[in-house]
């Protein structure tokens, strides 16, 4: 069975291969075909025609393969002479990645709808806001409870305060007019 | 192991190696996180090329965002921190955020944020699909991510400009002028002479504050003498000022100022066209040498047009200097000359040329298109040229028909000298009639008194690094004196002052005697202020052999000699100079003020204190 089973997996796997693939999830892409490790089925595919240093990559599980079809045979798109890891760069980049994925972090308000957070992001923008709990407080001055409507909008200076009121109707005017949800 | 690993990874050649040592190297990572033991030697023996692939292909992923789909749905979007695709693809993520909750039924608006993961294990049991966008998978992707991200964490304006997270509303459109929009308003109001804008500043403060003030403009300026003559200068000036302008020139910015279409499709955005930075042209800063000497000729053959080339590359400055006075005095050929505008032509030449090229050379070689001349010195008194912005409209004026007069009177004297170094004639030409003066005072055959012109012209130039305080007066009888000072701009104010009727010379001061065995200045490349003093350096004899005078070639025409100057000037200072005082209309009488004045510019190369030269120097015999 390995045995018959490799040969078989070299040939429907073969790398190069243009496959139109379904996947159980519901996902449906076109991918060229980087190599496919039997012992783990992990399939890897590369996305999309760019040939750049740059690919995009999906590694499927070939268990969660609904169905895929043969589009058509192309040349190996890994040119294995070129490919060096550099692991600390790597690490490098990961550090990077950790530091700028925690500055997001700070924005993100925990237990706060999508709705209220893209409110939180317009603000954000030219007003210095954090979150507390769910409220949104401007200029450590002004607090926007749920749900975020001018009314909404309490403490602070009167002209602090209408300021804020201000740019939140501007900014739920603005999302609305670029339609509901993102 | 480890660390052989790493060593490995790094300095061996042989991908199929590498790959393997990758893969031990991805063992190692999730060793750290990971408690389970994993078979190495499984996969140390697997030889697999597809396996070797995956391995690489999840190793890039480290470090790189990437979102994890499970098999209920679910995804999750995070940091690679490391993987495991021994057998399924375990994956552990870093600040781990759910983006897709599969068991939430609710609407996407109402979707509630959770706070991000910092470490995140997703068994490979779950994972039934990983998905990584614009993943380096050579060499060239990765170093050019990570150059990227360094920039993107230096914040360079652009990527602030071009946000990613732009939300285009509108359509951005660079701003134009309304139709009714007049140019500049207000700005021809603000450049009307004074005499027309009928605002006094001085009685306006005096009325408001009572602050009387002693400004007299023409201690900033050279008294212009009206005299009969006056028409046909300016005539003559103002025709050499339009064949310069209408000259086709090469530079852009010259261009632009000349007002020269570049042309439709010329390709080049607004930086090329008005930055004064220059780019891609491999100019060098770290000194002089032959290369800048060619650049500068090339500038100045710009600037000056051609001449046909003579013996020396110096030379052929000096010459070309003469030609520009033959053509009539080289008044600026940008009106907006530093205030070294000088009545000398020759200085005149060169600080045009120096000004031309300054602005041309901007940060590269401000200073070395005259530079080429006289190296060393000239970097520093252009760099303070160019950096002055004051600018007297008045002296300009009046310089030109100084200038149309002296360039006159040169041009005859050229023609005697013709036989002699281009040096003299060249930025010597302006001080003619001082020259001529000195000529008959001095014993001192026509040699001499071409170097009586260097002299001149160097303590115009010298002049500039006084912006502001040079009187085009004071420069010509720096060139009358130019002997009798040591500094340039020291000279010329002392010239001024010696020829002035209030002198402030120090009578007492001892004679100057020339010190035969004084140091011979030489010039360091390096930089042009030298600690000792420079009063020792640029010990002057006023040399009556013409031998020295090639030697002067080193001299820029125009550029003032600063006591960094070739040590092989010497001007011998006399402070009695009474009698090149007299027949010299255009000296201006306020030299004297000069002195004091130029001290405040750069106490480092001018060490002029009037009246104390002569000790300073006396003390080197």
């Amino acid at each position: 069975m390995e045995g018959s089973s490799s040969s078989r997996s070299d040939e429907d796997f073969a790398v190069g291969c243009m496959l139109s693939i379904k996947t159980t999830l519901g996902d449906e892409f076109d991918g060229q075909v980087v190599t496919f490790d039997r012992p783990s089925n992990i399939l890897v595919l590369q996305e999309g025609l760019k040939l750049g240093p740059r690919r995009n990559i999906r590694f499927l599980k070939t268990n969660y393969i609904k169905e895929f079809s043969f589009l058509g045979q192309s040349e190996d798109p890994l040119d294995i002479k070129k490919c060096y890891i550099d692991l600390q760069s790597l690490q490098a980049r990961e550090e990077l990645a950790l530091r700028q994925a925690e500055a997001d972090a700070e924005r993100i308000g925990v237990g706060v709808t999508t709705q209220a957070q893209g409110i939180f992001d317009a603000l954000f923008k030219t007003l210095p806001v954090r979150w507390d709990k769910t409220s949104i407080v401007v200029m450590n001055e002004v607090r926007v409870s749920s749900p975020y409507l001018p009314e909404n909008v309490i403490g602070g200076t009167p002209a602090a305060n209408d300021r804020v009121k201000k740019v939140l109707e501007l900014e739920r005017r603005r999302l609305q007019t670029r339609g509901p949800g993102p | 192991m480890n660390t052989q690993q790493t060593a490995q990874l790094k300095s061996s050649a042989n991908g199929f190696a590498r790959r393997r040592s990758e893969r031990e190297s991805g063992m190692r990572l999730e060793n750290k996180h990971q408690s389970g033991k994993l078979n190495q030697n499984r996969s140390m023996n697997a030889k697999s090329p597809s396996r070797d692939r995956l391995v690489y292909l999840s190793t890039c992923l480290i470090g790189h965002p990437v979102e994890v789909r499970l098999k209920n749905g679910s995804i999750y979007s995070g940091t690679c921190h490391t993987t495991n695709v021994e057998q399924e693809f375990a994956i552990i993520l870093k600040m781990a955020r759910m983006t897709k909750d599969a068991s939430y039924r609710g609407s996407k608006q109402e979707y509630v944020m959770k706070a991000p993961s910092k470490t995140l294990i997703i068994p490979g049991k779950e994972v039934a699909e990983v998905i990584a966008k614009d993943v380096p998978v050579t060499v060239a992707g990765q170093s050019n991510e990570l150059q990227n991200e360094r920039h993107e964490d230096i914040l360079i304006d652009s990527s602030i400009s071009h946000s990613r997270h732009v939300e285009l509303d509108r359509e951005l459109s660079p701003w134009v002028p309304d139709e009714d929009d007049p140019q500049c308003p207000g700005l021809e109001n603000i450049f009307d002479g004074p005499w027309n804008r009928g605002w006094d500043q001085f009685e306006t403060n005096k009325m408001l504050f009572g602050v009387k003030s002693t400004f007299d403009e023409e201690l900033y300026t050279t008294r212009l003498e009206k005299g009969p003559r006056m028409r046909e200068l300016e005539r003559e000036a103002t025709r050499i000022a339009r064949e310069i302008e209408g000259e086709d020139t090469e530079d852009l910015h010259l261009a632009e100022e000349r007002g020269i279409n570049l042309g439709e499709d010329f390709d080049g955005d607004e930086e090329v066209r008005f930055s004064s930075v220059i780019r891609g042209r491999g100019l060098d800063d770290s000194g002089y040498d032959e290369d800048e000497d060619i650049l500068l000729d090339k500038r100045n053959t710009e600037t000056f047009g051609d001449v046909p080339a003579s013996s020396g590359a110096k030379t052929d400055h000096l010459h070309r200097g003469t030609s520009n006075d033959s053509a009539g005095a080289l008044l600026t050929s940008s009106v907006d000359e530093p205030q070294c505008s000088q009545s000398s032509n020759g200085s005149e030449f060169f600080q045009s040329n120096t000004y031309d090229h300054c602005r041309q050379q901007a940060d590269d070689l401000p200073c070395k298109s005259s530079t080429s001349d006289c190296n060393g010195r000239n970097p520093e008194i252009l760099r303070v040229a160019q950096g002055h912005d004051s600018i007297n409209a008045s002296i300009e004026t009046k310089t030109v028909a100084v200038d149309g007069k002296l360039s006159k009177s040169n041009e005859s004297q050229s023609a005697e000298n013709s036989q002699t170094a281009g040096f003299d004639r060249g930025g010597l030409l302006a001080d003619a009639p001082s020259v001529t003066s000195s000529v008959k005072e001095m014993p001192p055959t026509e040699p001499e008194v071409v170097y009586v012109k260097a002299d001149g012209e160097s303590s115009g130039v010298s002049a500039c690094r006084q912006p502001g305080t040079f009187a085009s007066g004071s420069d010509h009888a720096g060139a009358t004196s130019a002997s009798s000072h040591p500094a340039v701009s020291p000279s010329s104010s002392l010239i001024g002052s010696s020829s002035s009727e209030n002198s402030t010379l120090n009578p007492h001061a001892k004679e100057f005697k020339f010190n035969p065995n004084a140091k011979s200045f030489t010039p360091s490349h390096s930089s042009p202020v030298r600690p000792p003093s420079p009063v020792s350096d640029g010990s002057y004899y006023f040399t009556p052999n013409v031998t020295t005078l090639p030697q002067m070639h080193g001299m820029p025409v125009g550029i003032g000699m600063g006591p960094s100057y070739s040590g092989h000037q010497h001007v011998l200072f006399n402070p009695q100079v009474a009698p090149l005082r007299s027949p010299q209309p255009y000296f201006h009488p306020s030299g004297p003020q000069y002195g004091q004045q130029m001290n405040l510019g750069h106490p480092r190369q001018v060490l002029y204190m009037p009246g104390y030269q002569p000790v300073s120097s006396s003390q080197h015999l």
